[in-house]
């Protein structure tokens, strides 16, 4: 009877988990259902992954656009501007709008060129993130920890190690190179102090930056005005104010003044309100603005993916143990560079009991119950019993160096 | 994840893509057309004196506002908008949009994160990209330690791979003692696997010699293992067919390499796994939960800031479990130097402060475990040491 009974828990097991592995179709069967939730929910993060290559692929798509619209209404004015013309005057007027279509259709099928490419690298993403599985896992995760890196040399502009790193990796498609390359151009001009890149960047960009209210471009006018004065080009400065920071003036009075009031101190004043705006740093300041503005014109995060996952996993595996002496070394926070990163980071929680056997670094739980030693140190039975068996049954605490036999250890619950 | 319907809502973007292109295309074409026909009138009209260029090139005007090419296009654009942003919003809602929304602003010392990066690309043999990040990055070249150690390691690894044992064990060699220490019986396992290399190629007097020399040390500790292979000499050439065929298995030298690897780890002080490898790993599991928290922590922004500890746990893989936490199960606190777990005689573990309660602070009065009908004592109460 009760061999019967076990048979049919055996049975209705079974059919338990055969129904979790039918639910989760896309992956194989065996694989434990929690590892494939976790699978599920580290794609979820890859929100960025998918995204830049896509910005930059309706970007191309638009210019496209906006290069054709252009182009034909300029045809179509010019054709209505046509007054009174001698024949020979028609053929060639005629001849001329003929040649510019002609020119227009080759500067779209390079435009077509482009956009092909960029969606397929908007596919190649797609297609990698469906090949993640259980099969593959590991050199999956080794391709995003490379990808994550790449993501931090081109945002700190270590252009060379991020694309031999993408190269030696092949892993060109996973990688924004080229889209950081834009950006390297300008901040190598906002390096150098010139703005001129900087405000083609925004010219490129206008109607997104006006969306999401940027004040970039008032920032970089704001620097040029001040080069002036900086140089004593004041009627000049007056000038360009008019034309560029006018615009802006409903919006941004007070920075306005401000910055128009350098004209009576100019760049050699004591004055501290006035003296931080001819500072070398206002170059740094903006370069940081660029790079915000830029990631979030394509949709990336403003911080280095390396630097969120660092701090998520950081948070994640921080304990009080960790700062101890005998902290392990698989621990990253063993070293003291990653405990220095831990330390403004809060500690981990748990809600329940999590033992690790001192010995073997395996979990204790009920398969490997905890053993308890009279002079109350613990250890996995699976330790205690190996030891036992190779000592003639007796045991060395190995942290105290203290010896018993197998028979005085105790069992400890824990719940 | 299920990536089908995304992956639709990219192929419609392309569809449509594809469809305003080939209607760009055609309106240009059409123009031109016109414009050809009209150019190919007047010429051919170009001995007709009373010809009129500006009534052909009127009519011309009014042939292309019948068109209005641009209006044309407008339709097109607009769809392939609705399905890019359609796209986009199916994004946003499958992904996690902003996973910096848990981001601490706290300062993240670069200096440190290039030092971990630059020896994580030693420790991966990512050897001249990590010379190339060092320059880049203007660090010091502090790591350069750690660049020789890892070279030395990786040019063991690769020697073992053509088979060629002799730098590993010319390091095991000079590690004798440190190994030992360790209780690492890896160079015995070198030279077993050197033993059986010269057995296999054929040569039963080289290896007897072989043997002779580097097994003896060894002899008192692991007498039944070289006795073992000490046996093979018999099976010169055939050692496939014979009962220790296992031992020829190519899988040992695999095996071997990675037990190197830890063991060379383990001398120099790191740790098997690149330790910024592990991090980011516990970082993609624990990230969710920390986005998912954020969602309900909204308006506390502030309180998230200065939090000394997650109000709610991160569940990681056992692969993360470096230590011993041990949570009362009546007081939900985790234990510490101040508040240790403690066993009672019934062997049920509490904390101490629980069980201070528990006995209403009375050492003498017995009281009963939450968890069994035992009656104890807190006298009785043993602290435990994980």
């Amino acid at each position: 009877m009760e061999s019967n009974t076990n048979g049919n828990s055996a049975v209705s097991n079974a059919t338990i988990s055969s129904a979790t592995a039918t639910s989760l179709p896309s992956v194989q069967g065996a694989v434990p259902s929690s590892k494939l939730t976790q699978l599920t929910e580290s794609l979820k993060l890859e929100h960025q992954f998918l995204r830049v290559p896509f910005e930059h692929y309706k970007k191309t798509i638009r210019a496209n656009h906006r290069a054709v619209e252009k182009e034909v209404s300029a045809v179509m004015s010019t054709l209505s501007d046509s007054g009174d013309l001698s024949q020979d005057d028609a053929v060639k007027h005629l001849n001329s709008l003929v040649s510019r279509l002609q020119g227009l259709k080759r500067k779209l099928e390079d435009g077509s060129r482009a956009e092909h490419l960029q969606a397929q690298r908007c596919k190649a993403r797609l297609d990698h993130l469906e090949s993640a599985g259980a099969d593959n896992i590991s050199e999956w995760n080794n391709t995003r920890l490379k990808r994550i890196l790449v993501d931090y040399m081109l945002r700190m502009s270590y252009y060379t190690t991020a694309t031999q790193l993408a190269e030696s990796s092949h892993i060109q498609d996973l990688v924004d190179i080229e889209i950081f390359y834009e950006a390297k151009r300008v901040m190598d001009a906002l390096r150098n102090k010139e703005v001129a890149p900087a405000l083609a960047w925004c010219a490129d960009n206008k109607s997104r930056l006006k969306k999401s209210k940027s004040k970039f471009e008032f920032q970089l006018r704001l620097q040029e005005f001040i080069e002036l004065v900086r140089n004593e080009k004041n009627l000049q400065a007056v000038t360009y104010s008019r034309k560029h920071l006018s615009p802006w003036a409903a919006s941004y009075m007070k920075e306005f003044q401000k910055v128009f009031a350098t004209l009576a101190f100019t760049c050699n004043t004591g004055c501290e309100t006035y003296k931080v705006l001819f500072d070398a740093k206002q170059w740094d300041f903006l370069m940081e603005q660029f790079k915000q503005e830029f990631c979030r014109l394509y949709g990336m995060t403003l911080e280095p993916l390396l630097n969120i996952y660092l701090q998520a996993g950081l948070s994640a595996l921080k304990t009080p143990f960790c700062y101890e002496d005998d902290c392990p070394k698989e621990d990253p926070l063993s070293q003291e560079s990653f405990r220095k990163l831990a330390m403004p980071l809060p500690y981990s929680k748990q809600h329940h009991s999590k033992l690790v056997c001192y010995i073997t670094k395996e979990l204790m739980d009920t398969e490997n119950p905890p053993l308890v030693l009279p002079n109350g140190y613990v250890y996995s039975t699976k330790a205690l019993e190996e030891m036992a068996r190779n000592n003639n049954g007796t045991i060395t605490c190995p942290r105290t160096r203290d010896v018993f036999s197998y028979s005085q250890v105790t069992k400890a619950f824990i719940s | 994840m299920e990536l089908n319907p995304i992956k639709d809502a990219f192929d419609s973007v392309i569809k449509k893509q594809t469809l305003s292109s080939s209607k760009i295309e055609d309106t240009i074409e059409q123009i031109t057309q016109e414009i050809q026909q009209t150019l190919s009138g007047i010429q051919s009209a170009i001995n007709v004196p009373s010809s009129q260029p500006k009534l052909i090139l009127g009519e011309l005007k009014t042939k292309l506002k019948e068109i209005a090419p641009l209006n044309h296009l407008e339709a097109t654009q607009k769809e392939l908008n609705i399905a890019m942003s359609k796209y986009t919003k199916l994004l946003e809602k499958q992904f996690y949009p902003d996973i910096s929304k848990s981001y601490r602003n706290v300062d993240f010392d670069t200096h440190i994160i290039n030092q971990i990066i630059a020896s994580h690309l030693y420790r991966e043999s990512m050897f001249e990209i990590g010379d190339c990040f060092i320059n880049e990055a203007h660090e010091e070249e502090t790591i350069v330690d750690k660049k020789t150690q890892f070279l030395e390691m990786y040019e063991i690894l690769e020697s073992m791979k053509s088979h060629d044992l002799t730098p590993a064990l010319k390091w095991a060699t000079t590690n004798h003692d440190k190994l030992q220490k360790t209780g690492s019986d890896i160079e015995l396992q070198l030279h077993r696997l050197q033993f059986l290399e010269i057995l296999q190629n054929g040569s039963r007097d080289e290896a007897l010699k072989y043997g002779r020399t580097h097994f003896a040390p060894f002899a008192t500790q692991h007498f039944h293992e070289i006795q073992k292979l000490m046996a093979c000499l018999l099976w010169v050439g055939k050692i496939d067919s014979s009962p220790y065929s296992d031992l020829v298995s190519p899988t040992h030298w695999a095996k071997l390499a990675d037990e190197l690897a830890q063991q060379f780890c383990n001398l120099l002080g790191e740790s098997y796994e690149s330790p910024l490898k592990v991090t980011v790993a516990a970082g993609v599991q624990g990230l969710p939960t920390l986005l998912k928290l954020m969602n309900v922590m909204t308006g506390k922004k502030q309180e998230w800031q200065s939090m000394k500890q997650l109000p709610v746990p991160v569940d990681l893989g056992t692969e993360f479990q470096f230590h011993s936490i041990f949570v009362c199960p009546v007081s939900r606190e985790q234990a510490g130097e101040d508040n240790p777990p403690m066993m009672m005689s019934c062997g049920h573990v509490l904390c101490r402060q629980s069980i201070t309660k528990l006995s209403k602070n009375n050492s003498t009065r017995p009281f009963k475990c939450p968890y069994c009908p035992a009656e104890v004592e807190v006298a009785q109460c043993k602290q435990l040491y994980f």
